[in-house]
């Protein structure tokens, strides 16, 4: 065991953990990238060392994303979306530090608490993970969904836009690889030849949450002075741990959640954040604070998103199918050095499995020292003039969309038609939480409801397939109870 | 229950289920907007033009035409070059240039300066870092 | 605003001063070449094998090779656009079997594009049944439906993974005209959720490969994930070329007995139908004929060095490399005959 922990195995990690926070924290740049471009490295480094650098990477490309989430409002990798809902918010009222140690405390035990659920209970859960059928998969997208309701401000409008996110996500065909039958639908005649595959999430997501703000800083001028106050204001704001210690019970559920939907093949990465965040608002004694800057609501998404890292990587090592999109690519990586991965891979590679544990934690332990120390570079971001930071912002989107999927120039103009989308959606009452959680969910919630009937026959199977489905329905029944509950109460304060 | 809740789902046409379901659904939910929304979606008209009026039109246009023509210059020039990642560095040093004159309220020399050396600097480090260490194309 | 305009003019300055080195090159070969793959992902196996030809082809013309993982659609349409040879592409047999299934964005690859060499084979492609499933060969299966029993197979519809169900779709129709209706698919996607069909019940048959499927079948008969291999579609002469030990638990000879000729699935009743997936090159039609030679040569010449077979077959890849004029014969072959197969299961229905 303690032969594979050398220098070199060491630094791969920190070093991996160090690019993979980069990549996160720039925006268009995503932890799946990261880990794609090291991919041919690892064949000269062997499989361990290659290991330790790909998990570092993915650690921190995970992390990373919280960092622009907060200070600018733009999620830098998709499953941070979540966290720039009470992030930003927080940063703008002068609560920026506060909110970066809150993200990068959540991340780090996040990370934790899917390690152990990794080491010690892999192989069970796995087991449990298939008891999943498509319907069980819907019920979970359909409860993430839920979510919608809740996150608008006017739940009228934020249902439509959510529902409308769900619209636009299916345009294009009915992906093949996901099930379906590879036919064309909801695209205007003429324009085939460029929306045949759709609109990627990744271009969506920053033209949406990039574009449209510098476009609205346009339209007011592009007032001078810094995108968010200043990082520190008076002491009552400062971080302390105890408010991580009010939160320890979401913390350990939002981790649980990440690590449990990373276990589930095809429910999705940024699905994790999105489903601690629902639970989260779902159980708080003040949901009204959600998405104005509510501390839980950052402990939720950063948990949930990192505790994805260590649930992503259940079903890849003990059923050979990949979690999420990082870790398809970490197949490559055993594929490439001839290892098999699949049931046994655990019980025939003991060194593999304990190297990847150790670097596992050692990443989140990096992750955690160099996030939390470099806080004070990261707020630099804040106080470059606009002048500056925006028109840099602008290009590191359009290499994120033009290289997410390796070289597509239409991904380049769906940024543009979103970013001028979201920048109209802001004057019409559209919502933009809702409209890309509908987005993000949409794909999924198609192909698992199309299929439970297309199995089944029958529609009383979403109520009747098993037990796991009855849970399922009391979180749908109790979130949409929640919301509407508290849609009242606001209403009623108002008057 | 019975016949009623039995479904037989034609996988050829399955496409066509899920989108008219959300259409319809998006259908009821935009009317009911429309009925309680009326008397602001009689007043776009208005609306729009008072958002016209009070807007910054040089900077919102001229950023939005500027990435237009950056978006549509790229691979064109791109092109001069194959795969070499130039149509991305050759119009985006501009680009940045541009909006950044655009965006700035005052033009001393002593901000355009850092500004100029960003738009220069920040392409081209960009530039090296995809075209060699991470190997990913540019237009 | 004069700044931009300046600055267009020196870019355009340059641009005559750096063309010069360009196209005296150009009449050799493209300094940068864009290898566009039909899969969107960077850890399957049409990367990988593009990846190593690559490497091998980059080292060997002294050229830089980027391989983008761009999918079928994208990289079709990006070929038919670029005419100088600076864009090539690799994909496997799914790029004719597309077309043959009518699948959209799929058109004829033979009229449309030049067939560049085939480089690989991945000869994993399979079809497995529960551990414990009455069902012990294909006979049982062909025999199942030739009794009237409804025989569900897992798949992805509309290529590499349907043509062995149709193939087996064909020898039910062959051996007993009319059981093939009984022979059904399951449309499904990914592996994970063809194995997890399997696990819901929802298949008797799921398509799979070695690769992804071996360990499951070496799990104890009672575990319920636990599966068994009844065919290997690969021709025995691609299985005798992969490595001894075989994948796992699984030797090269219990591979070979799940394989034609010992598990026969007929095609016309005389001959065995057979697929291997091969990954091979695609040039534009304007594209010079000189690149394309220069890449078959380059290529005769690593494959005669002997390295890229090492590599290949340590990630279960069977070199096979073939220049483009046998290529292209052999392609279009092996379409002809899937072709038939099938068109005559879908005829009568």
């Amino acid at each position: 065991m303690l032969e594979i922990i050398t220098p070199l195995f060491l630094s791969l990690i920190v070093g991996g953990t160090l690019v993979g926070i980069i990549f996160g924290a720039i925006p268009g740049m995503t932890a799946t990238m990261a880990v794609a471009v090291c991919l041919p490295l690892t064949y000269s480094l062997g499989l361990e060392n290659g290991l330790a650098l790909l998990l570092g990477l993915y650690v921190g490309g995970i992390s990373g994303g919280l960092v622009p989430a907060i200070l600018l409002g733009i999620p830098g990798t998709p499953s941070s979306i979540t966290t720039t809902f009470d992030g930003y918010p927080m940063a703008q009222r002068g609560e920026g530090e506060k909110a970066l140690r809150i993200g990068i405390v959540s991340s780090f035990v996040g990370g934790i608490i899917s390690l152990i659920v990794l080491w010690l209970f892999a192989p069970t859960l796995a087991d449990f993970a298939i008891k999943f059928s498509y319907v069980e998969k819907f019920l979970i997208i359909f409860f993430a969904m839920t979510v919608m309701a809740a996150l608008s401000s006017d739940m009228l409008m934020g249902v439509f836009s959510g529902v409308l996110g769900v619209f636009v996500s299916l345009i294009g065909t009915y992906d093949i690889s996901n099930g379906g039958n590879g036919e064309l639908r909801l695209i205007p005649p003429g324009t085939e030849y460029w929306l045949e595959s759709g609109f990627s999430l990744l271009p969506v997501l920053i033209g949406l949450f990039g574009l449209a703000a510098i476009l609205e800083q346009a339209e007011i001028g592009v007032p001078k002075g810094h995108s968010a106050k200043d990082l520190q204001v008076g002491p009552k704001s400062t971080f302390s741990f105890a408010i991580i210690a009010r939160n320890t019970f979401n913390l350990i559920r939002s981790s649980l959640i990440g690590t449990f939907v990373g276990i589930l093949p095809g429910v999705g990465g940024s699905a994790a954040s999105i489903i601690a965040y629902t639970n989260a608002k779902t159980f708080s004694k003040t949901p009204e604070n959600f998405g104005k800057g509510e501390p839980a609501g950052i402990v939720a998404s950063e948990s949930g998103n990192n505790g994805l890292t260590g649930g992503a990587l259940v079903p890849l090592l003990s059923l050979g199918i990949p979690g999420d999109s990082t870790t398809a690519l970490l197949i490559g990586a055993f594929t490439l050095q001839g290892i098999q991965v699949g049931p046994l891979f655990i019980g025939n590679n003991p060194v593999t499995w304990d190297a990847m544990i150790v670097a596992m934690l050692i990443a989140n332990v990096a992750m955690f020292v160099m996030m939390y120390f470099a806080i004070r570079y990261f707020a630099l971001v804040v106080t470059i003039p606009k002048h500056i930071l925006f028109p840099v912002i602008l290009m590191m989107c359009v290499i994120g969309a033009y290289t997410i999927n390796y070289g597509i120039m239409f991904d380049v103009w769906t940024l543009l038609i979103f970013g001028v989308f979201g920048w109209l959606a802001g004057k019409i009452g559209i919502e933009i939480a809702p409209f890309i959680i509908g987005f993000i969910l949409g794909p999924s919630a198609e192909v698992y409801f199309v299929k439970s009937l297309e199995s089944f026959g029958d529609l009383t199977i979403f109520f009747t397939k098993s037990w796991i489905a009855v849970v399922l329905w009391l979180l749908i029944v109790g979130s949409v109870a929640g919301s509407v509950l508290m849609a009242r109460k606001q209403r009623r304060m108002s008057e | 229950m019975g016949d009623l809740t039995r479904v037989t789902i034609d996988f050829d046409t399955s496409h066509l289920i899920f989108p008219t379901l959300i259409a319809c659904v998006l259908g009821l939910l935009g009317l009911a907007v429309l009925i309680r929304d009326r008397a602001r979606i009689a007043a776009t008209v208005p609306y729009w033009r008072g958002l016209f009026a009070a807007m910054d039109k040089v900077r919102f246009l001229g950023a939005l035409v500027l990435t237009l023509l950056y978006f549509s210059l790229m691979v064109p020039v791109g092109n001069i070059w194959p795969n070499t990642g130039m149509g991305f560095l050759l119009c985006s040093i501009p680009y940045l240039l541009a909006t950044g004159l655009l965006f700035m309220h005052e033009r001393p020399l002593r901000q355009v300066l850092p500004l100029l050396i960003v738009a220069v600097f920040g392409p081209v480090f960009v530039w090296w870092l995809f075209t060699y260490p991470l190997f990913l194309s540019l237009p | 605003m004069n700044i931009t305009r300046r600055t267009l003019l020196a870019a355009a300055s340059a641009v005559a001063l750096l063309a010069q080195p360009m196209i005296a090159q150009a009449q050799d070969l493209p300094r940068n070449m864009r290898l566009v793959i039909g899969s969107k992902s960077t850890g399957g196996d049409t990367y990988q094998a593009s990846a190593m030809v690559a490497d091998a082809l980059s080292e060997k013309l002294g050229i830089n090779i980027k391989v983008d993982a761009v999918g079928s659609s994208e990289a079709f349409k990006v070929l038919s656009r670029d005419k100088r040879g600076t864009t090539i592409m690799m994909f496997h047999d799914q790029a004719y079997l597309g077309h043959l299934y009518g699948v959209t964005g799929y058109d004829d690859i033979f009229a449309n594009y030049n067939i560049g060499p085939t480089v690989a084979i991945n000869p994993g492609n399979a079809y497995l049944v529960p551990a414990d499933s009455p069902y012990q060969s294909m006979d049982d299966i062909l025999q199942a439906a030739a009794d009237g029993t409804r025989v569900r197979v897992a798949i992805q519809p509309g290529g590499v993974s349907e043509i062995g169900f149709s193939a087996m779709k064909n020898a039910a129709k062959v051996m007993n005209p009319g059981s093939e209706e009984n022979i059904v698919a399951v449309n499904t996607g990914s592996q994970s959720d063809k194995n997890q069909a399997m696990w819901d019940d929802l298949a008797d048959v799921i398509n799979g490969s070695i690769q992804g499927n071996e360990q499951f079948t070496q799990l104890p008969a009672d575990d319920e994930k636990a599966m068994r291999f009844v065919w290997i579609t690969a021709r025995p002469e691609t299985l005798e070329q992969a490595p001894e030990a075989g994948m796992g638990g699984t030797s090269r000879d219990e591979m070979l007995k799940h394989a034609s000729p010992e598990t026969s699935v007929t095609l016309d009743g005389n001959e065995d139908f057979t697929f291997d997936k091969e990954f091979f090159m695609l040039f534009n039609k304007d594209m010079d004929p000189a690149i394309s030679e220069a890449i078959d040569a380059a290529l005769t010449e690593i494959y005669d060095a002997g390295d890229i077979q090492t590599r290949q077959k340590e990630a279960f890849f069977i070199p096979n490399f073939l220049p483009s004029d046998e290529a292209k014969a052999h392609l279009q072959a092996k379409r002809d005959t899937y072709g038939k197969v099938i068109e005559q299961i879908s005829q009568g229905n």
